[in-house]
């Protein structure tokens, strides 16, 4: 079986013969057979494979069926969601801990209940047990952590478990990217902002969480927003995606023709080519280079580095493909610049009601006989606090 | 004949291993919805909407990965721009706003009306 996507062939264009040549149409060689089971050369499951028997191939649901039993997977998606409830900062003593199980049980259930149908061929690599599951707790712990740092701090192990997410479906340029963009820079700001708008707590006193961040807001009509629309997501993506037409394989041989300095290099560097010359690419996307003596190179002998990378391919698609998008990305940057800029210059004064607030909670310090607040220093340090209202 | 996993490219994905990383996105994306909704510090608010930013790049790797096209990925560069964007922007407005009533609650600004 042969799947070659003629659509995705003719998108890439090689430029051939070196940097001065046009574009030409790569000829449709079927280079790279791909098997899937249960599918034929259009994408369509086989009539054979068609899962469970007992569904007919066009009812309603039967996509859903071949992906998860959708008995377990609604009732799953309820015990998740009291999971979750549970685990959301409320008043008092909470069992957030056994909220927290109840929604990992759900979420290990579901992926169980994925793996059961997918099969043993189809199971996705171990590591991935490992990354959705430290990425899903984090995420829970995001929303459900009473102090904002904590929160901060659990998104950027969310962000690193994606990115080991991302390195599984070799993508490694944008895990990278993200660990770097989001753990590095993003998450950082954040940082600064939270400490920045915390009050430390005063010398001797007990840092008292504020009430906007222990208690939650409509826990329960949220949860089943949110777990509303998580079912409708997903059962529409589930139903979906056996009919989604099967991958169109690219060949990515066929780039190298781009890459002409790249090839020469590596092929000197494994002693195939003298200095000073240059291969033939014009067959390169049928498997052979054509070394300056006449000599033809399958495949199966090109040196292993003899590929395209996961870094050059994304380079090709972004530029070659997308060359506007990089401009638009740049201007909303730049807008978001000056946007920051303006913002932050701007000098606000602390509200009239805010200020009050302040002054009667310093009075009732004071009244307390709080000691640091009773001794000389305290009061002196008084009237600059109320007149600071800045951060 | 060479194989795309013999050539040392990822080889195709089978649906059924897809659907274990849209499993994975789309709870990512429910917890984040469920967040936004439920916490009332301004900044809790806006981590959630990068946790939803978070899944969707998830789902869109997947999905170029399933179909061996890289568009999934540059669409993900553009996310992680208007995350970085987002967080700019919402940042210096939330410190404007903390600078006004001292406070990060949401609630503190529910005066605004539209």
């Amino acid at each position: 079986m042969v799947v070659v996507g003629a659509d995705t062939a003719d998108r890439i264009k090689p430029a051939h013969g070196g940097p001065a040549g046009g574009w030409v149409e790569p000829p449709p060689a079927p280079i790279y057979p791909v098997a899937l089971p249960g599918r034929d050369g259009t994408g369509h499951l086989r009539r054979g494979a068609r899962a469970a028997p007992g569904t007919d191939g066009n009812g309603p649901g039967s996509g859903l069926n071949q992906i998860i039993n959708p008995t377990v997977f609604f009732v799953l998606l309820v015990l998740g969601a009291a999971g979750v409830c549970l685990a959301l900062p409320r008043r008092g003593r909470t069992p957030q801990i056994v909220g927290g199980l109840v929604a990992g049980l759900a979420a290990g259930l579901l992926m169980l209940a994925l793996g059961l149908k997918a099969g043993r061929e189809h199971l996705p690599n171990v590591y991935f047990y490992i990354f959705s599951l430290v990425g899903l707790a984090a995420a829970l712990r995001v929303i459900t952590h009473p102090r904002p740092v904590y929160a901060a701090l659990y998104f950027i192990l969310t962000v690193i478990a994606s990115a080991g997410l991302f390195l599984l479906l070799s993508a490694e340029f944008m895990a990278f990217a993200l660990i770097i963009v989001y753990a590095g820079a993003i998450l950082i700001t954040y940082l600064f902002v939270i400490m920045l708008a915390t009050q430390a707590p005063e010398e001797g006193q007990e840092e008292v969480l504020a009430e906007y961040d222990t208690q939650a807001r409509e826990p329960i009509a949220a949860t089943m927003a949110g777990f509303l629309v998580l079912a409708a997501l997903t059962a529409m993506a589930f139903r979906g995606l056996p009919n989604v037409p099967a991958p169109a394989v690219a060949n990515p041989d066929a780039m190298l023709a781009s890459v002409p300095r790249k090839v020469d290099r590596v092929l000197r560097n494994h002693g195939l080519l003298e200095s000073g010359q240059s291969a033939d690419l014009s067959r390169v996307a049928e498997g052979v280079v054509v070394l300056p003596g006449g000599k033809e190179l399958p495949r199966p002998e090109w040196p292993e580095q003899l590929r395209m990378t996961n870094g050059e391919l994304l380079g090709f698609n972004l530029l070659r493909d997308h060359p506007g998008t990089i401009e638009i990305a740049g201007v909303i940057l730049l807008m978001a610049m000056l946007g920051a800029v303006v913002l932050s210059r701007k000098q606000v004064q602390l509200d009239e009601e805010a200020k009050s607030r302040r002054v009667t909670q310093l009075a009732e310090a004071d009244a307390a006989g709080d000691p640091a607040v009773d001794s000389p220093l305290g009061l002196t340090q008084q009237p600059a606090h109320t007149g600071g209202g800045g951060v | 004949m060479t194989t795309l996993a013999q050539a040392g490219y990822p080889d195709a994905m089978s649906h059924l291993t897809l659907a274990h990383y849209v499993a994975v996105s789309a709870i990512m994306f429910a917890i984040g919805l469920i967040g936004f909704m439920t916490r009332r510090n301004l900044i809790i608010m806006f981590l959630c909407t990068e946790l939803m930013f978070q899944a969707a790049g998830i789902a869109l790797v997947a999905f170029g990965r399933y179909h061996l096209d890289f568009s999934g990925q540059t669409f993900v560069i553009f996310v992680l721009t208007v995350a970085a964007a987002e967080a700019a922007m919402a940042l210096a407005l939330v410190v404007l706003l903390f600078r006004r009533r001292d406070s990060l609650s949401a609630e503190e600004w529910r005066d605004l009306e539209g």
